[in-house]
């Protein structure tokens, strides 16, 4: 506790005004952590120019400057094992990376002309927009299944909606792009005002200051409202069915979730969620029953806020801040035998939830587990940083302390009134990328009884349930289910 | 060490001491040996509060001899979360829940990794756990037969992504005997019959979940002197065993290889070119050497990067893999090509790089820059307590001790451009290469 104290105090704000933000996490290491951060993203990308964004971030942190080729600056980086990782999401493009003091000046000077000076050289954006599409459609839509249905059911809930495009883009519209857009993206978004620059570790003395003047040459740009519209409400299940030649059957489900971080709700949400299905972890309630307890799969997880590339991480990357999130569910590949039975589990566990909310004795054990997992969450300076990045933006204190003051004082009650409130089992947004989904389809649209069997005995309560379970109606119309070829999901 | 190269990311904090020469595991670490044959590692941080412990277990998919039961190692990784008498699975994940633990465990070729991030106060409850489940893992038949079903979950969730294919068949054309020829997930076929048996899963355990095949590692906010007092007392009584498994030898590769997949669906073609690689080794110059040959032929800043992927952006994915294994291994160059036609040259772009080590001295500078790149990148990793206790699990599994990369760094130090090429010409041989090519289907 003492050291979460001092934590807490040492992250810091230069003065705020003229020039952009800075927060700092001053310390004693040899090594130096950048987070820059501008407050854009694929939210803003021009009607007829998803990607943007995502790929103007690119051009920055995987190009050229106007005086170094892209291959110079990977040389220059190589004998700092240094880089300067980009990340782009709705509303926040991150640029990020970590040097050890020694080379703090070189390195420092290599991204500050990345950021400010950028090359714009058409071999580059030949080759980061060939990688672009090719991660859409072989990275994601070919080869990984449940990224693609993650991102299908973003692409779903959100249609019509600024965030109605992967961050990435699309294929005809990236195909479509020029320089010239991108130079535009830069020049209209990566302003001072959108511009928030993460310090970390052992910088000398007016660094930061230092810094921030570098960054107040670019322009000023004015601060936005912050206001994003809630996504157009569905009535009735919708379901995209990606039809694949895959092996197994892979579920997300969801729906818009009216709380981010700094909503009172928000502590009781993530109590639910981190009982419900925390990420990764064996002991949430949808992996015991799924997994553990029928063998159906290797996981089941469930979320309150975005969280891509879950396949090969433990824990979330920060700075992917938004004001809309959604509640999802994860069920990872299924047996096609079990297919329709492993859906209908998922919605009994999620019915059950909502019914019966959580009991005292879960409740306290998962109050305490979220209360000290904050720690992990913030495990490196490059996350401490990241998560202070990102409270600024929810506007609430400090990660760890807004959370571990806010679970102090809440109580089974006001968890289960939040999930009774936010969480539902109708109304959902239903992705399946499958092999043969008409056929499939039909199984689900008949409501045909699912029985399961299994390779080994199972208790009573376990069969009992199952009988529930098997023929849980799933009253799908036709008319909304929509089957899709993958080649076409991010065209 | 593990080498995707092209997949290299730094991460943040860790010290490099000031003092000359400098040790590259920078740790003042306590290594404890106890009368049964475990052995305890413990490495005090300077990070507050956090604990991360990583149980290595010196048994992986190569210790999976006989025929038909490939993947056992792997299968243990699920079965040992399936409780004993005193902490059933309920009362096991409710005891990791209230800790605020992120708790897992991974299976490679050579170990298997137990690993548990919680907060300090919790070390106890966490040792005693684990000392339990080490002991008395006690899983019923059903229960056995329920979890064989998520290994076989594992294998669907992996084989959406053709590049598992790929290894998997590299494997089993450069391997004939040595078990290094299946992968650690092991064959389908293995996989789906797993549920029949448990009588053989009560022997691997029997053989392999001992204290003398097992290393604790404890990293974090803690005193050396606390944490094998506790160790100690919960895991003091186990019982040394008596199997040693005889891996086959692998015969000298006599000529050249090559095979191809052909995947059902569309995506892009990889090439991968792999040469027989040794056994890691922190005393000859041998695997230091292809350790850098790796980065220098085939990392970012290489000629052949700057070639493929900057210049004519015919690859947009270009690596190689030079992983540390207990026995000699591949050294595998992959890249993912972005036209069919232009796979022939791409292959023969990679093998001529590795040729070219044979032939030419690499300049002095250059080997430096590489050398530097290892050094910062490695104290790069180390940035928070279960980095540490990871990073020492992965050289724990081959020498039992995190002074092993001090050793490893200390030859790195001493390769000369010479080395580079003997080393080369020694492995880097067209008698000992394999090539697998993948290309994709069309769509529907």
């Amino acid at each position: 506790m003492k050291a979460l104290a001092m934590a807490a105090l040492t992250v810091g704000m230069l003065a705020a005004a003229p020039g952009p933000k800075v927060v700092t996490l001053p310390g004693s290491s040899p090594l130096v952590t950048f987070r820059i951060v501008f407050l854009t993203g694929a939210a803003e990308d021009p009607a007829a120019k998803p990607g943007a964004a995502a790929l103007t971030a690119a051009m920055l942190a995987r190009g050229g400057t106007r005086e170094m080729s892209y291959k110079e600056i990977v040389d220059a980086l190589f004998p700092m094992a240094a880089a300067v990782t980009d990340q782009t999401d709705k509303e926040m493009i991150a640029f990020t990376g970590t040097t050890h003091v020694d080379n703090l000046e070189a390195y420092y000077g290599l991204l500050r002309s990345m950021l400010l000076d950028p090359g714009w050289r058409k071999e580059d954006f030949q080759r980061l927009r060939d990688d672009a599409v090719n991660f859409l459609q072989v990275s994601l839509a070919g080869n990984n299944d449940e990224e693609l249905g993650k991102e299908v059911l973003y692409n779903a809930i959100y249609a019509g909606h600024p965030y109605g495009h992967h961050d990435v883009g699309t294929v005809s519209a990236l195909k479509a792009m020029t320089i010239a857009d991108l130079q535009q993206f830069y020049k209209e978004h990566f302003t001072q005002a959108n511009l928030v620059i993460g310090l970390a570790g052992g910088y000398p003395k007016g660094f930061a200051e230092r810094v921030k003047a570098d960054f107040s040459k670019l322009p000023a740009g004015e601060k936005k409202t912050g206001a994003v519209a809630a996504p157009k409400a569905n009535h009735g299940t919708q379901v995209t069915m990606v039809e694949k030649n895959t092996r197994s059957v892979a579920y997300s489900i969801g729906f818009p979730l009216d709380v981010r971080r700094g909503d009172p709700d928000y502590p009781a949400l993530l109590v639910a969620q981190a009982y419900f299905g925390p990420h990764r972890e064996s002991g949430g309630r949808l992996f015991a029953r799924l997994r553990a307890e029928r063998g159906l799969n290797y996981g089941d997880y469930a979320y309150i806020e975005y969280f891509p590339r879950g396949m090969f991480l433990f824990e979330p990357e920060p700075n992917l801040a938004r004001h809309r999130q959604i509640f999802q569910i994860w069920i990872r590949p299924v047996e096609p035998p079990t297919a329709q039975f492993a859906l209908r589990a998922a919605m009994f566990e999620l019915d059950k939830l909502i019914r019966e909310g959580i009991n005292a004795e879960d409740f306290e054990r998962t109050r305490l587990f979220v209360t000290k997992n904050v720690n992990l969450l913030t495990k490196t300076k490059s996350a401490e940083l990241g998560y202070a990045i990102d409270s600024d933006f929810y506007g609430i204190p400090q990660y760890n302390t807004y959370l571990k003051q806010s679970l102090a004082k809440l109580t089974v009650e006001d968890v289960n009134r939040a999930i009774r409130k936010h969480l539902r089992s109708t109304d959902l947004q239903v992705v399946v990328v499958a092999k043969d989904c008409a056929a499939l389809k039909a199984k689900f649209l008949a409501n045909e009884v699912s029985p399961m069997k299994y390779n080994s005995p199972k208790p009573p309560e376990v069969m009992a349930e199952d009988k529930i379970i098997e023929s849980w109606r799933l009253d799908w119309k036709p008319e909304d289910v929509r089957v899709v070829p993958v080649e076409g999901v991010f065209e | 060490m593990l080498r995707i190269v092209c997949l290299l990311v730094a991460g943040a904090v860790a010290a490099l001491p000031a003092d000359a020469p400098r040790k590259a595991f920078p740790y003042a670490y306590d290594q404890h040996d106890f009368a049964n044959g475990l052995r305890l590692v413990t490495i005090p941080t300077d990070y507050p509060n956090v604990v991360s412990v990583f149980i290595v277990v010196q048994t992986g998919s190569r210790n999976e001899i006989e025929p038909g039961k490939s993947g056992f190692a792997h299968l243990f990784e699920h079965l040992m979360f399936r409780g004993t008498a005193a902490y059933p699975p309920e009362k096991y994940q409710a005891t990791l829940k209230a800790a605020g633990a992120a708790s897992n465990a991974f299976t490679t070729d050579d170990f298997t990794a137990y690993h548990t991030t919680f907060s300090k106060e919790d070390l106890e409850t966490v040792l005693r756990m684990e000392a339990d489940r080490f002991q008395h893992l006690d899983y019923a038949p059903a229960v056995f037969r329920t979890e064989t079903l998520a290994v076989l979950g594992e294998y669907n969730k992996n084989s959406a992504n053709p590049i598992s294919k790929m290894f998997e068949v590299l494997r089993d054309t450069a391997f004939e005997r040595h078990t290094y020829k299946h992968t650690t997930m092991g064959f389908l076929r293995d996989i789906q019959d797993m549920p029949n048996q448990f009588d053989y899963s009560r022997t691997f355990f029997d053989r392999y979940y001992r204290p003398e095949y097992v290393t604790v590692i404890v990293a974090g906010d803690v005193t050396a002197e606390a944490t094998r007092g506790l160790v100690e007392k919960y895991w003091g009584e186990w019982k040394r065993g008596s199997y040693r498994a005889e891996i086959p030898a692998e015969p000298a590769q006599a000529g050249p290889r090559t095979n191809h997949v052909d995947w059902p669906t569309p995506t892009l073609a990889w090439v991968a070119v792999a040469f027989r690689s040794p056994a890691y080794t922190d005393v000859d110059k041998d695997q230091a050497a292809l350790d850098l040959i790796n980065f220098l032929g085939f990392s970012q800043s290489s000629e052949l990067y700057r070639k493929l992927v900057i210049e004519e952006q015919k690859v947009d994915l270009l690596g190689a893999d030079d992983s540390d294994h207990v026995d000699p291994g591949l050294f595998t160059v992959f890249a993912r090509v972005k036209k069919d036609a232009d796979i022939d040259g791409v292959r023969d772009a990679m093998v001529a790089t590795a040729d070219g080590f044979k032939d030419q001295l690499v300049p002095a500078a250059r080997l430096e820059a590489v050398k530097k790149h290892l050094r910062y990148g490695f104290a790069l990793g180390l940035n928070n307590s279960e980095a540490v206790a990871q990073t020492a699990a992965r050289y724990v599994e081959l020498r039992r001790t995190p002074e092993t990369v001090n050793r490893l760094y200390e030859v790195y130090d001493s390769v000369t451009p010479e080395d580079i090429r003997a080393v080369a010409r020694k492995y880097l041989v067209t008698d000992g290469r394999t090539i697998v090519t993948l290309t994709g289907g069309k769509a529907k």
